[in-house]
C-alpha cells in the first residue's frame, strides 16, 4: 500500500493562453481509492487526459508503474494496465453485453493487434469464462445476448466497468462515474465499486458529487485554477478552508 | 528575367487562376456545408452542373444576363429544397447514409440530365460582350510585345474573387455570418445558447448551391456541358476541400487556386498533368495531415 | 451451412439461370462481382468504413493480369498471383493515406485517390495500358495448356466465390471480426480498450482490396479485355450501390445486391431503355431513405409482418426491434 503506482511530477499543460495545470505533483499509491475534486475549469479532466495519453503535458513526467509515459496512446496506455471509465459511458452499443466484454478479454490475451481470422470464439473458453464472469460481477449476467444499446443508463455504466474489469487493470480511471444518474443509480454504482475495490485495485475518481468522494476514498486531491491546493484523507480535506474558498468562489460567480 | 519568360509565367498564372477558379467555387460550397452542417454533400457536383444546363437553356431563350441573375437564384431555392426536403432528415443519421443519399441524387441528377438533353456535350455560346480576347500589354506594362487572353476566362476568375469576397463580407459583417461562422467552430455550443441554428441550415445549403450555380454558370462555357461534368469537378474540388483543410474557406479559396496552379505549370509534361493534382494532395496530407488550414478536432475521432 | 446453401445455388446456376432470362455469362459476371461484394461487406459492413476507390484495386488488378497474360504467360496463375501481390502493395499504401482522420474523410480521399489510378491508366501509363482503348489483344487463357472458356472460367469463379464466402463468414465469426465490428460500433472504446484500431481498419481495408483483386483479375479470365471504366468511379459506385440494395454486414445481401444489379443492368434494362440507371439510382435512394438495411432487411420484415399476423403471439418480437 505505500508503493506509488502513478507519479505525476511538475506536470503543466496550456491551451493557447490558458493555463490548464500548473506544476502539479500527485502520487497514487497502489490499491488505494484517489479522487480528484475541484470546481469546474480547475483542471481535473485535463489532468486525467494527460494521464491517459490523449493530451501531452507541456512539461512534467508521468509514471505509471515503473514506465515513464510519453508520446503514448490510448491502446498502449491501457496495454500497461490502465482502464479508464469516460462520463458518459462508453461501450459497443450495437453488440451483445458478451461480445462487449468478450473484446477487452481478447485484447488481454493476444495484444493490441492479432490477425486471428479463422479464430472461433466458442473455442477459446478461457476468454469465454473471463467475459462472463466479468459480467457476473457487475450482475449483468442475465442478458448477456442482449445488445447493448438497449440497457438504461446506469445499467450502461456497469457494462463499461465490465470492460474494464475484464482486464484486470492495474489502475481504473473514472471520470464522474455518477454523472447524469437518479439517486438510486449513484448509490447502486458506489455499491459496485466499493465491491470492486476490495480486489486491490488503484482507482482514480474524478467526481462532482461529494457524497461519492467521501464515502469511497482513500485519498482526496483538490484542484483550483490548475494548481493543487489541498491533499489528504477525506476528513482532512473536509475541513480545510482553503477548499471552502475554492467552492465558495465557484458560487459567488 | 527576359521579357518572354515574364509574358509565358503571367499566362500561365492567369490560366492557373481561372482553373482554379471554378475548383474554388465549388470547394466553398462544400467546405460551408460541411463546416456548418457536418454533412458532406456528394451531389454538390451535380449542383454545379445544374447550374451549367441552366445557364445554357436559359441564356438560349432570354440572354445570357438573366440567365447570370436566374441560376443563382434558381440554385439557392434547389438548395433549400434539397435541405428541407432530404438531407435534413439524415442529420440524426450515420455519416454513410448522408453520403449514400448524396450520391444517389448526384446519379439521379446525372441520369436525368442524359434522358432529356443526351449524353453529348451541349454547346455553351458566350454572349457577344464575352467572347473575344482581351489585350493585356496594353494595360500592363511589364508585358513586351502582344499578350492576350480570352475575354470570358478574364471574366471567370474576376467572378470567382467578387464570389469569394462577398462571401467573406456576408461571414464577417452580418448576424447571420457570425452564427454561421460560430457554428462551424462549435455548433453544439449554439444549441446550447438557445441559439436555432436548424433553421439557418436550410439557408446555408442554399447559399452553397448558389455558390456552385454561379460556377456552372460562368464555367459551363469554359468546361464541357454534359452529364459527366458533375462527377469530374466533384472529385478534383474534394482535393481542394481536403488540402485547405475540412471545414475552412480560407483553405478552399487557397488550395483551389493552389491546385489550378499546379495543373497550370505542369502543362508542359502532359502525363504529369493528369496526376499532378492527387500527387500534390498525397504530399500536404504526408506533411499536413489536417490540410493547410485545417483546425484541429474537425473530422477527427 | 449458409455456405452450402450459396454453394449450391451458385454450383447450379447454369441450369436455372437462363430459365430466367439470363444470358450465358452473366452467371460469371454475377459471381465475379459477388466476390468484390463479399470483400467490400468486410470493409463497409463490418467497420462501416465507406469506400468510393475500389474500383482502383479491381481496375489495377484487371490490367496487371492482363498485362501478365498478354507479355509473361497465358497461364492464369502467376497472372493471379501478380494481380493481388501488386494490388495488396497498392492498397498497404493507399490504406495509410486514406484511414488516417475520420470516416467522412476516408470516403472523399479514396474517391479522389480512386479517380488517381483512372488518370494515371489514361496518362502516364497509357504506353502499358492502351489508354482510352483498354488492354486489347489478350491471349485466351489457360491453366496448364489448358485454356479457360465459358464453363471453365464459370466453374473457377463458382469455387472462388465459394471459398470466398466461406473465408468471410470465418472472419466474421472469428475474434478478428468482431474487432472490426467494434470499429464502426464504438472506435474510441475500442482504443481504450488497448485495441490497434488503426491496424485493424487497415487490415479490413487490404482484405478487401484483395477480394477486389481476385475479381478484377478474373474478369480478364473471364473476358480477356481490359476497359477503362474498370477503373472508373462507376465501378466503384456500383459496387457501393450493389452492397446497400442487398444489405450491408450480412456478406449475403451483397452478393444478392450484385446479382440483382446485373440482372437489372442486363434484362431488365431491355425494358427500361437507357433509363435504366435512373430507375436504379431511385431505388437506390429509396432504400437508403426507408431501408437502410437493404433487401435482406427488407426480407426480414415482411418475414415478421407475416408471422405477426399468423399469431399475434409473435408480433411482440418485432416491436421490441
Amino acid at each position: 500500500m505505500t508503493k506509488p503506482i502513478l507519479d505525476v511530477s511538475r506536470v503543466s499543460k496550456s491551451f493557447g493562453g490558458l493555463r490548464a495545470l500548473q506544476d502539479v505533483n500527485l502520487q497514487v499509491m497502489e490499491g488505494s481509492i484517489h479522487s480528484l475534486i475541484g470546481p469546474n475549469g480547475a483542471g481535473k479532466s485535463t489532468l486525467l487526459n494527460v494521464m491517459t495519453g490523449l493530451l501531452q503535458p507541456d512539461e512534467g513526467t508521468i509514471t505509471f508503474d515503473g514506465r515513464t509515459l510519453q508520446n503514448v496512446t490510448p491502446h498502449e496506455i491501457n496495454q500497461y494496465g490502465i482502464a479508464k471509465v469516460f462520463q458518459t459511458p462508453a461501450i459497443f452499443p450495437e453488440m451483445t453485453l458478451l461480445e462487449n466484454t468478450l473484446i477487452p478479454a481478447f485484447a488481454r490475451r493476444d495484444g493490441s493487434f492479432r490477425a486471428n481470422l479463422f479464430e472461433t470464439p466458442e473455442h477459446a473458453h478461457e476468454v469465454y469464462e473471463q467475459a462472463e464472469e466479468a459480467l457476473a460481477e457487475v450482475g449483468l449476467q442475465d442478458h448477456m445476448k442482449q445488445e447493448a444499446r438497449y440497457l438504461s443508463r446506469g445499467d450502461k455504466r456497469r457494462l463499461e466497468l465490465a470492460i474494464c474489469l475484464v482486464q484486470k487493470p492495474k489502475l481504473l480511471l473514472l471520470d464522474e462515474p455518477t454523472a447524469g444518474m437518479a439517486r438510486h443509480e449513484t448509490e447502486s454504482t458506489i455499491q459496485l465499486l466499493k465491491q470492486i475495490s476490495s480486489k486491490g485495485m488503484t482507482k482514480v475518481i474524478v467526481e462532482h458529487d461529494m457524497s461519492v468522494v467521501f464515502s469511497l476514498s482513500d485519498r482526496i486531491t483538490v484542484l483550483a485554477q490548475g494548481q493543487i491546493i489541498a491533499e489528504g484523507g477525506p476528513d482532512e480535506v473536509r475541513g480545510n478552508p482553503k477548499v471552502i474558498e475554492a467552492y465558495l468562489g465557484e458560487e459567488q460567480e | 528575367m527576359s521579357g518572354s519568360l515574364i509574358n509565358h509565367v503571367f499566362l500561365q498564372i492567369l490560366t492557373g487562376l481561372q482553373l482554379g477558379a471554378i475548383y474554388v467555387l465549388i470547394a466553398l460550397g462544400l467546405t460551408l456545408i460541411f463546416g456548418t452542417l457536418g454533412v458532406v454533400n456528394f451531389a454538390h457536383g451535380a449542383l454545379f452542373m445544374l447550374g451549367a444546363y441552366f445557364a445554357v437553356i436559359i441564356a438560349g431563350k432570354f440572354g445570357f444576363l438573366t440567365a447570370i441573375i436566374a441560376v443563382p437564384f434558381l440554385l439557392f431555392i434547389i438548395g433549400i429544397i434539397m435541405e428541407r426536403g432530404l438531407i435534413r432528415f439524415f442529420y440524426n443519421r450515420p455519416h454513410t447514409d448522408q453520403i449514400l443519399v448524396t450520391f444517389g441524387l448526384a446519379i439521379v441528377v446525372q441520369e436525368t440530365l442524359k434522358w432529356i438533353f443526351g449524353a453529348n456535350n451541349i454547346p455553351f455560346p458566350l454572349p457577344r460582350w464575352g467572347g473575344g480576347i482581351l489585350k493585356l500589354h496594353e494595360w500592363l506594362p511589364f508585358l513586351e510585345g502582344f499578350v492576350a487572353y480570352p475575354k470570358w476566362r478574364m471574366i471567370l476568375i474576376f467572378v470567382s474573387l467578387v464570389t469569394v469576397a462577398a462571401l467573406f463580407a456576408l461571414l464577417q459583417f452580418t448576424r447571420f455570418g457570425l452564427i454561421v461562422r460560430a457554428g462551424m467552430r462549435d455548433s453544439e455550443m449554439l444549441r446550447f445558447l438557445g441559439i436555432n441554428i436548424t433553421r439557418r441550415f436550410a439557408i446555408v445549403f442554399g447559399l452553397g448551391a448558389m455558390i456552385a450555380g454561379i460556377a456552372g454558370a460562368f464555367g459551363g462555357p469554359v468546361t464541357q456541358v454534359d452529364p459527366e461534368v458533375g462527377m469530374a469537378f466533384l472529385v478534383p474540388s474534394f482535393l481542394v476541400v481536403v488540402i485547405g483543410g475540412m471545414g475552412s474557406l480560407p483553405g478552399a479559396v487557397l488550395a483551389g487556386f493552389m491546385l489550378g496552379m499546379a495543373i497550370s505549370f505542369s502543362a508542359q509534361y502532359s502525363a504529369i498533368q493528369q496526376i499532378i493534382i492527387y500527387l500534390v494532395a498525397v504530399i500536404v496530407l504526408l506533411v499536413r495531415p489536417r490540410g493547410l488550414l485545417g483546425q484541429k478536432g474537425v473530422m477527427e475521432e | 451451412m449458409p455456405v452450402i446453401v450459396f454453394a449450391v445455388i451458385a454450383l447450379t446456376m447454369p441450369f436455372w439461370f437462363p430459365l430466367v432470362g439470363g444470358y450465358a455469362g452473366l452467371d460469371t459476371k454475377i459471381l465475379i462481382w459477388a466476390i468484390f461484394a463479399i470483400g467490400f461487406d468486410i470493409l463497409l459492413g463490418f467497420t462501416g468504413y465507406l469506400s468510393f476507390g475500389h474500383a482502383a484495386f479491381f481496375g489495377v488488378s484487371a490490367y496487371v493480369t492482363g498485362l501478365m497474360l498478354l507479355h509473361y504467360s497465358a497461364n492464369i496463375i502467376p497472372a493471379m498471383i501478380a494481380s493481388v501481390i501488386v494490388t495488396t502493395i497498392i492498397a498497404v499504401m493507399v490504406g495509410f493515406l486514406t484511414l488516417r482522420r475520420s470516416g467522412i474523410y476516408f470516403s472523399i480521399l479514396t474517391l479522389a485517390f480512386g479517380e488517381m489510378f483512372y488518370a494515371a491508366a489514361l496518362s502516364i501509363f497509357s504506353d502499358w495500358t492502351g489508354g482510352d482503348n483498354g488492354l486489347t489483344g489478350l491471349p485466351t487463357p489457360e491453366l496448364f495448356s489448358m485454356p479457360f472458356k465459358e464453363n471453365n472460367v464459370f466453374y473457377l469463379v463458382a469455387v472462388l466465390a465459394i471459398i470466398g464466402y466461406y473465408i468471410a463468414r470465418r472472419i466474421g465469426n472469428s475474434p478478428f471480426g468482431m474487432m472490426l465490428r467494434a470499429v464502426k460500433s464504438n472506435q474510441t472504446r475500442l482504443e481504450f480498450t488497448g485495441l490497434d484500431v488503426k491496424k485493424y481498419k487497415l487490415s479490413a481495408f487490404v482484405i478487401s482490396a484483395i477480394y477486389a483483386s481476385v475479381a478484377g483479375s478474373l474478369m480478364v479470365i473471364y473476358e480477356p479485355y481490359v476497359a477503362t471504366e474498370f477503373v472508373h468511379w462507376s465501378t466503384s459506385g456500383k459496387l457501393v450501390i450493389m452492397s446497400v440494395l442487398g444489405g450491408v454486414g450480412t456478406l449475403f445481401g451483397p452478393m444478392i445486391g450484385a446479382a440483382f444489379m446485373l440482372y437489372f443492368e442486363n434484362v431488365i434494362s431491355a425494358f427500361l431503355q437507357e433509363q435504366w440507371l435512373l430507375v436504379l439510382g431511385l431505388v437506390f435512394m429509396f432504400i437508403v431513405i426507408f431501408l437502410p438495411g437493404g433487401f435482406v432487411e427488407g426480407a426480414q420484415r415482411l418475414k415478421r409482418a407475416i408471422a405477426g399476423k399468423a399469431g399475434d403471439g409473435n408480433a411482440s418480437k418485432g416491436a421490441s426491434e
